[in-house]
């Protein structure tokens, strides 16, 4: 075993060579998809880091960059994420945490004796490791689950309870990036425990582990207590979601953790959506085998450093980027047989990216694509959105004038907006295609480009009136081979059927602010508050149902906000029922889109809007997260919690802990001592 | 190497992804005795540090603000000076001379080992604001007007930097301040995820549920 001298030079390893050479034979192994088992002790073994000796650390570290090296579009093949394998693990998940074993501090899991043993178990193992964006580029410096970038994609079913380990053996005492090797992972948008939820607050440091239990279950657990069919477990059926993706929630470092690499998506089937293709009991029969013809699209944008002297591009430490990423590959080309596909679109951000999507034929003109889901809910009709007869389904929509009228406009006509953390679903029929065809995947919307070369030349061949710049990737159709599985029944004109609008018990204002200059730093805030982890913001009792209004019309003195906020609420989907907005100067209650008036967990309100939405609060107790999902700004505070507590006696607690702590905070601004 | 002897307390040795006086800038600065530093290598080589701009003419935020810090200086008395830092800087440097910062300090009850009060050149101290301060937006942070009602935290042998609002409750400041604290030994994670875990034991024992505020 050669000495490490570069780590040693950097004077931060801690670990001995022979138990790194041992541990990373057995890591080899668990990388490559075999089960392995370890023995207890070396579980317990403060040296178990695995793969971070055999990844040297960047030399210096990427805090900036001119501007990305050129890359050669569609050079590479998309990337599809490998599926998490189901493994036992050792020591067993417990309901209490296993200290004794690493396992972090943490609450109980609720409904344990409901819902274990789980029929899936896994590890994701939060790791240095590297990524190549390009094959144009050297590699990059990343950390990610089990090593890979994004994570590996977990493939779950309602009605089977799943219980991930995560494990974070990132460098203990950082290196020359901006992460912090203290992770908290968050399933968005998943019905479970608060103590399996990513609670920004609960970080655990290297070295240890937590386990998150996650029933796989429809809400609804206790008011539908019977087994649904085809085995998908209890709950409400029609709340079945889909599209989930995890990622780390670390307090003010979730940014740099998820630049780093620490997101991945997750995907829960059921028997309408059974990750397969054949007829079977209530199956929708959608283009649904993973990886063949259900394509995960995980967007990013990404900055990158030139080539130094490590062979390494990587990647600037910061948010913002002048590269657009997809699976972690720029600008790939994904071959398509003649025949309908899913893709499973999600924006990971991390700020202000905003993708309004086209699909752009081989003639340069806008192509239709299905819209089947947003979020992780299916919408209960199809909803094909494109410039033509469906111009009007379009979410890239805000208020302007038109001819002197003020009224909503369409801004980028046939797009779907994705903005951060948003996922959709999309069907393309790329039956209507010729092979040989080749259709873009872009941004159509106005004002960001990426670099694809010193003045961005379009590749020959690029139908006229595209600009590189704006292009994520090709879609190259090919005809069917004989062995392809060949295309599903047209799209049902149903998808779902929503359970009726719950009836609210309370309404509730969540007013989103960026403080009035004068201040410094500006802090975006909540309801005036900035992120608290020892104090809610809002009670709840379990089992209600709430009307809240999610504000970014609050004038403070600078007038109304001037930022958009995509906004995300933890636990449960919720429905817009209305929108508002500001038109002609006066706020006023605007057309919800087609594409938002499906359940959703992500709500964009920019500046002058709002959104009313109804949701409930079932099944478990506990602290969730209501926050901005630009990182940048739940970084800076834009994040409060709400608890969910069992009756109306615990939420008067619970109300006047609150009132307590605005007192606090009233009796502080007047210079008194708390 | 030896990890222990780069967390040894009496050394401050900076995080080799530090940025250093490239960041910070080396900036020189007089205190509220007329001594002269340099901003990183004296004041942030290694160090924790909370670091609130103020002026001493100010009679909105700032003497909330140094109240709030008076009281987490009292709460953390036993590190201050040692390893753990207060740097309170005017944004009006041509008026707030070391001597009239002393006096405001002195009034304050602030002047205190391990706190300074901090004046200098108005280039560099504007400079200093947008560095530490900065949160992105070039626009808002070139307001000069702008002070605090926040502390910067940051902690140069970590390499960490967070950032705490005043008017958040005590318990919130202190644990912001002791999420840049110096690294952990797995000894010493351990006892604190074990001293965690009792609290959360008593409280679900109490409740039957978590309640972080009883935490």
């Amino acid at each position: 075993m050669p000495k490490k001298k570069a780590k040693d030079r950097q004077g931060v390893g801690e670990k001995t060579e022979g138990t790194v050479s041992r541990r990373n034979v057995l890591k080899i192994g668990a990388a490559a998809g075999a089960v392995t088992v370890l023995a207890p002790n070396m579980l317990t073994s403060r040296k178990a880091l695995g793969f971070q000796q055999s990844v040297p650390k960047p030399l210096v570290q990427c805090t900036a960059s001119p501007g990305s090296p050129a890359h050669t579009p569609f050079k590479d093949e998309l990337k599809i994420p490998f599926p998490a394998i189901d493994h036992p693990l050792n020591p067993q998940p417990t309901e209490a945490p296993n200290l004794n074993a690493d396992e972090a501090d943490r609450a109980n899991h609720q409904r344990w004796a409901q819902f274990t043993p789980a029929q899936v178990t896994t590890e994701l193992e939060a790791r240095p490791s590297t990524h190549r964006f390009h094959s144009d580029f050297g590699e990059s410096y990343i950390w990610g689950f089990n090593g890979v970038y994004p994570g590996p994609m977990i493939l779950n079913r309602y009605g089977q309870s799943t219980i991930v380990r995560f494990r974070n053996s990132l460098p203990p005492t950082g290196d020359n990036t901006f992460g912090v090797p203290e992770i908290t992972i968050h399933l968005h948008n998943g019905h479970h425990g608060s103590e399996s939820d990513g609670f920004a607050a609960d970080f655990f440091p290297s070295g240890k582990w937590k386990d998150n239990l996650y029933p796989n279950v429809y809400a609804g657990i206790e008011a539908f207590p019977n087994p649904n069919p085809g085995g998908n477990g209890v709950g409400d059926a029609r709340e079945k979601m889909g599209t989930f993706w995890y990622h780390d929630h670390r307090q003010e470092k979730t940014l740099n953790n998820n630049v780093m690499g620490l997101n991945g998506m997750f995907i829960v089937y059921d028997r309408t959506d059974p990750g397969h293709e054949h007829p079977s009991a209530g199956s929708l029969q959608l283009p649904g085998l993973y990886g063949v013809t259900d394509i995960p699209l995980i967007l990013t944008e990404k900055r990158f450093c030139a080539l130094d002297a490590q062979g390494r591009n990587e990647m600037v430490n910061a948010a913002g980027g002048d590269k657009w990423v997809v699976n972690g590959g720029i600008q790939p080309r994904f071959t398509v047989r003649n025949r309908k596909y899913r893709f499973r679109i999600l924006s990971t951000g991390p700020t202000t990216a905003q993708w309004d999507l086209n699909l752009i034929g081989p003639t340069g003109s806008i192509e239709t694509m299905t819209c089947i889901a947003t979020d992780a809910n299916f919408l209960e009709h199809p909803v094909p959105v494109d410039a033509g007869a469906n111009a009007a389904n379009t979410n890239a929509i805000e208020a302007g004038v038109v001819g002197g009228v003020p009224q909503m406009v369409i801004e980028t006509p046939g797009a779907i907006r994705v903005n951060v953390a948003e996922r959709y679903d999309v069907i393309i029929d790329f039956g209507k295609y010729n092979p040989g065809d080749m259709l873009y995947l872009i941004d159509g919307g106005a004002g960001r480009t990426q670099i694809v070369n010193p003045g961005n030349v379009n590749p020959p061949g690029l139908p006229p009136g595209l600009n590189i710049g704006k292009v994520l990737m090709r879609f190259d159709v090919v005809n069917r081979e004989t062995w392809f599985p060949q295309d599903t029944p047209p799209i049902p004109e149903t998808l779902c059927q929503y359970p009726p609008l719950c009836e609210p018990t309370t309404t509730f204002t969540w007013n989103f602010t960026r403080d009035p200059a004068g201040s410094n730093p500006r802090f975006f805030r909540i309801n005036n508050r900035v992120f608290d982890p020892d104090v809610p913001q809002h009670c709840v009792i379990k089992g209600t149902c709430e009307e809240w209004f999610i504000n970014n019309n609050t004038p403070n003195a600078d007038g109304p906000t001037n930022w958009a906020h995509p906004v995300h609420i933890h636990f449960e989907e919720f429905q817009i029922i209305e929108r508002w907005a500001i038109l002609g100067g006066v706020f006023q209650q605007v057309p919800v889109p087609a594409l938002l008036d499906g359940r959703k967990d992500v709500t964009k309100v920019e500046p002058g809007e709002a959104s009313r939405i109804r949701m409930q609060f079932r099944d478990y107790l506990g602290d969730y997260l209501i926050h901005c999902h630009n990182m940048g700004h739940e970084d800076a505070f834009m994040m409060v919690h709400w608890v969910i507590v069992p009756d109306a006696a615990a939420k008067a607690e619970c109300d006047a802990k609150i009132a307590q702590a605005n007192k606090e905070f009233e009796a502080k601004l007047r210079g008194e001592e708390v | 190497m030896d990890r222990r002897s780069l967390l040894t307390r009496a050394v401050f040795t900076p995080h080799p992804s530090s940025q250093g006086a490239a960041k910070f800038t080396n900036a020189v600065l007089r205190t509220q005795d007329n001594k002269e530093v340099r901003f990183y290598d004296d004041l942030i080589r290694g160090k924790q540090a909370v670091i609130n701009m103020m002026y001493a003419d100010c009679h909105g935020a700032c003497p909330l603000v140094t109240t709030i810090l008076k009281r987490t200086y009292r709460d953390l008395k036993d590190r201050m000076g040692k390893d753990l830092f207060f740097y309170s800087i005017t944004v009006k440097p041509q008026d707030d001379t070391p001597a009239s910062l002393k006096h405001y300090a002195q009034t304050r009850g602030a002047d205190l080992p391990g706190w300074y009060f901090l004046t200098g050149d108005a280039y560099d101290i504007e400079t200093i604001r947008y560095r530490l301060f900065n949160m992105g937006h070039i626009g808002v942070d070139l307001d000069f007007a702008m002070h605090s009602g926040t502390f910067r935290i940051v902690n140069d042998a970590t390499n960490y930097w967070g950032h705490a609002q005043a008017f958040a409750s005590q318990k919130n400041i202190l644990k912001r301040i002791a999420w840049a604290d110096p690294f952990k030994t797995p000894a010493e994670w351990d006892a604190v995820i074990r001293a965690r875990q009792v609290r959360i034991d008593k409280v679900v024992k109490k409740h039957g549920y978590l309640r972080r505020e009883e935490l």
